[in-house]
């Protein structure tokens, strides 16, 4: 029972999958197939939550190969609640994408690709080790470079092809570092790894160097500072359904790596990490959110601010506490639910009026109420106003940084979330408050027979309001969780112990 | 690419690609091979066949299935009926084809459902180990020897799946390059 509560948020994308290419004729029968598999999905992640919660980190050696020498998948409480949040993700997506994406992009494989992208996100927080990794951000690149490209427009293919070059050259940094340490250390058995590192015979000065190229490789994969330019380039460029899904999760998926990696093996040397992560999370806040107020586009807004939010969830992992590290967990599950919801209301806002272009665009709030009202939680909730769920990961993280005296950081941080606030204010005014600006009569009458088949566009929306609303409102036992993830992240004895049965 | 010698050739080729494939996936479980080099050997006769006679015609030779068969009597037992079809697909296939009363149907075996059911194979021989209890891909293996091939055991069904996904992959991609 043990090891089939770890395989199954693997099993059950793969499949879905096997069973969307069995109907590949059958759009219909694809589409049912995908939403089973994502029901299940997301019943077992939780299953597998509670059951870590009472049990303590689960682990299954794949094959029967003992520890050090075969796979071996993990599953604490940090990995199992990405996981969760990435299958309410999936869901929704899935939800939006039964009508808001168009019939010939469905028919040519888009349900198994997804579900595959799926599994990725599962693998890649499960695997324990170090090569296995890297396999599962392979299949992540490959099938977000499918996802992008699918279609073939030439926006799309021109953001496929940004995408997938520097994303090769993070793979290329990746599996340099991997045979660093490979080479110095001889496993590749992340637990094996971090018992190591911590032994006198390691060699620090190597080991840090592998450090740089995962921070450089997971850096770019998680579009942190320097290395972030392709994600505008590249996100706004396919329909929403897909955007949604990889701007909600991708970007995380390779912030769950780093600090992972930067927690359990890289840390022997924090005099250098420490400093570093408090740069590059400052100018990745200030950069993304700057780069968003100058964009006149709904995506393009919304795009620069996941590159502000990975500012925040790697100031988490410089402070370097318990509790910033806590509020980096929540920050992500924080952020893929939002960022995610926001995508797939400017999708049902374009789906109604046929453009992303802020100009083009306004009076919703007269024709859909509830629609703006939804987008209103959900903008306030990355903003960071009280009641919501943002407030929590940043309360946390401010904190933090005020309890070890890093005040820059923390002022840093607050200043990033009013221009936050001034960004969702423009999209309010732009597309919500002001009134619609004439346009040609021919326009109008496509739009107006697009209206009554888009009800189940507002479906998906309302689940991650809910779920929004709750990690926000009911913050109290997420916030314990995260702290208890924290707990077991700081605590590599456990890990380790774990993994390798000590 | 039409020359005759190549498409006399092929012909006692595809055979000899097909049995060396088979013969390095099942030795592939302790010496070199396995389903990945051997679905890329046999999948190298399809690749040849397509080369000389182009997609359509490797098609009708090796990917379609001509099923026999004439509506059920009102009388007829459906067990007979079904029997009968069997034989009639299986002994008689050449006496049938020219017969007039029977109709005959198509079936194409598109790429993607080779792709399919490899993934399903290989997926589906690590879950027997699940189900009883152990980890994922646990290897069972029988008692029995058989000459060539071995043990037989859940890792060739692994192998299986792997050598249909390559082909499946060879072909697709060996049909689209084609037709362009």
């Amino acid at each position: 029972m043990n090891h089939l509560l770890i395989m199954l948020p693997i099993l059950i994308p793969l499949y879905g999958a096997i069973l969307s290419l069995f109907f590949w004729r059958s759009v219909r029968a694809q589409q049912f197939v995908g939403i089973m598999a994502q029901v299940c999905l997301l019943i077992a992640s939780f299953m597998l939550l509670f059951d870590i919660n009472e049990n303590g980190i689960r682990t299954t050696q794949v094959g029967s190969w003992p520890a050090p020498y075969g796979i071996t998948l993990v599953a604490d409480l940090f990995s199992a609640m990405i996981v969760i949040s990435g299958s309410i993700t999936g869901m929704a997506v899935y939800l939006f994408s039964i009508k808001g994406l168009d019939k010939a992009r469905q028919t040519f494989g888009y349900y198994p690709v997804l579900l595959v992208l799926q599994l990725g996100v599962s693998g890649a927080c499960l695997t324990g080790d170090l090569f296995n990794l890297f396999v599962w951000f392979e299949v992540l690149l490959i099938c977000c470079f499918v996802l992008i490209a699918l279609g073939g427009t030439k926006p799309q293919l021109e953001g496929a092809i940004k995408y997938v070059t520097i994303n090769f050259l993070a793979t290329n940094f990746l599996l340099a570092g991997i045979g660093v340490v490979y080479g110095t250390l001889g496993s590749l058995n992340l637990a094996e790894l971090a018992v190591l590192v911590r032994t006198p015979a390691a060699h620090p000065a190597l080991i840090n160097m592998a450090g740089m190229f995962f921070l450089i490789a997971f850096g770019i994969k998680a579009a942190i500072f320097p290395l972030f330019f392709w994600l505008p380039a590249s996100y706004h460029t396919p329909p929403i359904a897909i955007s949604a899904f990889i701007a909600g999760i991708i970007t995380k998926v390779g912030m769950y790596a780093l600090i992972r990696l930067f927690t359990l093996i890289f840390v022997t040397d924090q005099d250098l990490t420490i400093p570093l992560f408090t740069v590059l999370a400052g100018f990745t806040m200030v950069l993304g959110v700057l780069g968003a107020a100058s964009q006149n586009d709904f995506r393009k807004i919304l795009s620069f601010h996941i590159v502000s939010q990975i500012g925040y969830m790697l100031m988490g992992l410089a402070l370097f506490t318990p509790l910033a590290i806590a509020g980096s967990i929540y920050f992500i599950i924080h952020n893929i639910l939002v960022k995610t919801n926001l995508f797939l209301i400017s999708g049902v806002v374009a789906h109604r009026h046929g453009t992303f272009a802020l100009k083009k665009l306004g009076g919703v709030y007269l024709q859909q109420p509830l629609l703006s009202v939804l987008f209103f939680i959900s903008a306030f909730s990355l903003a960071g106003i009280p009641p919501f769920s943002g407030f929590w990961g940043k309360f946390m993280l401010a904190k933090a940084g005020f309890e070890i005296d890093s005040f820059v950081i923390v002022l840093v941080s607050l200043a990033v979330s009013l221009m936050t606030i001034f960004s969702m204010t423009k999209i309010w005014n732009e597309v919500f408050w002001k009134k619609k600006p004439e346009s040609d009569p021919l326009l109008e009458v496509m739009t107006e027979q697009k209206q009554h088949h888009n009800r189940l566009l507002y479906l998906p929306v309302v689940i991650m309001t809910v779920f929004i609303l709750f990690i926000g409102l009911y913050a109290e036992p997420v916030v314990a969780m995260a702290q208890l993830a924290a707990e077991q992240l700081l605590n590599s004895e456990l890990y380790i112990n774990a993994v390798l049965k000590r | 690419m039409k020359t005759i010698i190549l498409a006399t050739a092929i012909r006692i080729l595809i055979p000899l690609f097909i049995i060396f494939s088979v013969y390095t996936l099942f030795r592939g479980h302790n010496h070199p091979g396995g389903g990945f080099i051997g679905g890329l050997i046999g999948s190298i006769a399809f690749v040849f066949h397509t080369m000389t006679h182009g997609p359509q015609h490797t098609v009708d030779t090796f990917l379609k299935l001509n099923l026999y068969g004439y509506p059920r009597q009102p009388n007829q037992s459906r067990s007979l009926y079904l029997m009968r079809m069997m034989r009639v697909n299986v002994w008689r296939r050449r006496k049938m084809a020219r017969h007039p009363d029977i109709k005959h149907h198509m079936v194409r075996i598109e790429s993607v459902y080779i792709i399919a059911t490899g993934l399903f194979l290989a997926a589906t021989s690590g879950v027997f180990g699940l189900l009883s209890g152990q980890p994922f891909m646990h290897a069972y293996w029988s008692d029995f020897y058989i000459p060539v091939l071995g043990k037989p055991g859940t890792p060739i069904l692994f192998d299986l799946g792997v050598y249909l996904l390559v082909i499946g992959v060879v072909l697709k991609i060996t049909f689209v390059m084609s037709e362009e």
